[in-house]
């Protein structure tokens, strides 16, 4: 009763306070959840009204942590930098916050987890203690530490098939628009061919052909997605191959090769950025959703995706552990396309209206 | 009209010729591999008679080209062949499973896309809003979170925590339409979640670029009031960009329909494409992957298409 009573007065007050300072949004963001908790109180009782302000409480939360990291980049970067981080939303504080999070626990994986990757040290599905955080999976695996250990290797191989598409796309675009003629259209009509055909089915094709070796996995995720970069890298490099500095370049005698370097790629760094960060999405989902169909990354290498698939029993006892490594994958997914989102809007000039 | 039916043809060519050059790739694909049906089907012990008698039991002892055009002129007819593994008829499995995806995707896309323009629509129109922001998170989060995070979360809130509906959509002989609905709800509301943020973002897009173009700013000027600018300038201009957004999310469909029967065990192809894979059929991978990809091209082909006759300057030419 006592937790209601303070609830309410938590809200009234604060949209009080709200409406007292003359905070539009933010009163009419605080009423309507009290006139709504009124509703969701009726019908669900105390309950509902905890999980309301569990969820508000961490969103609070993870508002101040972002709001704290960015300060905090913003004091420890150059001041060309930081002046730009200074009108970053919270959302793409909060992005780069979460990735940040990832990095430390892929780098320094062996030194965080309590257990190894494919140690069994207790019996299958053992529940959660103080020395296994989220207990055993099925063969009596810590899984605290497969997830510490899945960022390294998930995001890892992502990465690496990113990085790939983006050479093979990037490289192709480049060339396509110096050179022109026949090599552009034969590299435009591959490209139309590659993404005529769905990617996770194109993946599943070719992986049932090639097998599962992770080098395989990365070669082909890197093929599926080059044809993405190399539009975008078409496109822009098209703009930039007819300005005047290109010709200049072009009767200097300059090759293709310094054109591309030297005069093309630094002024495109800005959207191809942003698409590397698109592309580690999309790549990212794939390797997941191909883990979860256990043709991706092989056991007993520790996987989110496959993770979530190995457990799944669990699901049906009402024990949310299968989804955390799913929610791992979200996460850093939502992390990253906050992160591009700004990036986006950014090198877009605010060209909304 | 002339000008506007060649358009329509030439895209329809272009089409038929990638459907073309995927099913290459498909079939040379596999005949990359060393060994072949005949092999598989009777294993390693086989003696060389015996293989070779499959073989031209199979036709497999004809020259590859020759093959390729037996195989297409075969799909066409929907007739992809035996099975490497159980040597029953492809045609015999993928059929009702075919019949099961398609139900599944238009039962999520009949949900889907009225909700995904509704909500797109209102929200370019209160562009730059909280509720917009709340929408940009929540659509993005739904984006980016992979289809089985979204299902085993319906699963453990909808079916195991409070048993409104079934975890795993088993279909069986004889149910009424009322009871499919009920069992095939969960996954149609996976599929429902994802699409409906993609369409919705792609619909937001559409219209807010269609807001900034000259025409409505002087349909604003000149005083008219803003539902009648939705309606009488922006609308018929925005079906053009709704329908692409609509066909490019139902062939979006297409690839997130294999995760989730995966999730929800639902006899559909796409689950049978994933046991195909796993045990390395590949007569049945063929067909799977040949029907997936030709969906979808006919999909993005009709996003196309419809953007071509609902252009008016195209329609009307001077």
């Amino acid at each position: 009763m006592s937790f209601v009573l303070g609830y309410y007065v938590a809200l009234i007050a604060g949209s009080t306070f709200a409406a007292y300072t003359g905070r539009r949004t933010v009163f009419l963001m605080l009423f309507s959840l009290t006139l709504a908790s009124f509703i969701v109180g009726i019908i669900g009782g105390e309950g509902a009204l905890r999980f309301i302000a569990t969820a508000a409480g961490l969103l609070a939360l993870a508002a101040a942590v972002s709001y704290c990291f960015r300060e905090f980049l913003v004091a420890v970067t150059k001041p060309s930098l930081s002046k730009e981080l200074k009108t970053a939303p919270l959302t793409a504080a909060f992005g780069m916050f979460v990735i940040f999070t990832y990095a430390i626990a892929g780098i320094f994986a062996p030194w965080i987890a309590p257990y190894g990757e494919s140690e069994v040290i207790t019996q299958a599905f053992a529940p959660r203690d103080e020395n296994l955080l989220l207990g055993a999976d099925q063969l009596g695996r810590d899984i605290f530490s497969r997830i510490i250990f899945g960022a390294r290797n998930s995001v890892g191989l992502a990465l690496l098939a990113t990085t790939l598409a983006f050479l093979i796309g990037a490289f192709a675009g480049l060339m396509a628009a110096v050179k022109g003629g026949w090599f552009d259209n034969l590299m435009g009509r591959t490209a139309d061919v590659i993404m005529s055909v769905p990617s996770l089915i194109f993946a599943l094709l070719m992986l049932s052909i090639f097998g599962t070796a992770l080098w395989v996995i990365v070669i082909i995720v890197a093929v599926i997605y080059s044809p993405r970069v190399f539009r975008l890298t078409r496109a822009v490099a098209g703009n930039i191959v007819v300005m005047d500095y290109i010709e200049a370049a072009k009767l200097r005698g300059e090759g293709d090769w310094h054109l591309i370097r030297k005069e093309i790629l630094p002024n495109s760094t800005a959207p191809l950025i942003a698409e590397f960060g698109l592309e580690f999405c999309f790549v990212f989902l794939l390797i997941a959703g191909l883990s979860f169909l256990g043709l991706g990354i092989q056991p007993p290498t520790a996987d989110w995706g496959s993770m979530v698939r190995e457990n799944a029993t669990l699901i049906s006892f009402g024990d949310i552990t299968p989804l955390i490594p799913a929610g791992a994958i979200a996460l850093l997914t939502v992390a990253v396309n906050f992160v591009v989102d700004w990036m986006l809007f950014r090198s877009s000039g605010l060209k909304e209206v | 009209m002339g000008d506007l039916l060649g358009l329509v043809l030439k895209r329809l060519g272009l089409g038929l010729v990638t459907l073309l050059v995927v099913s290459i790739l498909i079939f040379f694909a596999v005949e990359l591999l060393p060994g072949d049906t005949a092999q598989q089907i009777l294993g390693q012990g086989a003696t060389e008679e015996t293989v070779r008698a499959l073989r031209e039991q199979l036709g497999l002892d004809r020259p590859m080209v020759v093959r390729y055009l037996d195989w297409l002129s075969g799909a066409i007819f929907f007739d992809f062949g035996v099975s490497a593994i159980s040597g029953d008829p492809v045609t015999a499995s993928i059929g009702p499973r075919f019949a099961n995806t398609l139900f599944l995707a238009c039962y999520a896309a009949v949900i889907a896309v009225p909700i995904a323009i509704f909500l797109g629509v209102l929200v370019a129109l209160f562009r730059n809003t909280v509720f917009d922001r709340v929408a940009n998170v929540l659509t993005l989060t739904s984006i980016s979170s992979p289809e089985f995070f979204l299902g085993y979360i319906l699963i453990l809130y909808l079916a195991v925590k409070t048993s409104l509906f079934p975890a795993i959509s088993s279909l069986s002989e004889g149910m009424t339409f009322g009871e499919l609905l009920h069992r095939t709800f969960l996954p149609a509301l996976t599929l429902v979640l994802v699409v409906t943020a993609h369409m919705m973002r792609m619909t937001r897009a559409a219209i807010i670029n269609l807001l900034s173009s000259p025409y409505i700013e002087m349909a604003r000027l000149k005083g008219m009031p803003p539902f009648k600018v939705i309606v009488r300038h922006a609308l018929p201009n925005a079906w053009a960009p709704i329908i692409n957004v609509v066909a490019l999310n139902l062939a979006y469909l297409i690839t997130g329909v294999v995760l989730v029967e995966v999730v929800f065990v639902y006899p559909g192809v796409g689950q049978l494409l994933v046991d195909a894979v796993s045990k390395r059929d590949f007569p049945v991978v063929q067909a799977c992957c040949l029907i997936f990809a030709a969906t979808f091209i006919l999909l993005n082909l009709a996003a196309d298409v419809g953007t071509i006759l609902t252009n008016p300057r195209l329609r009307h030419p001077k």
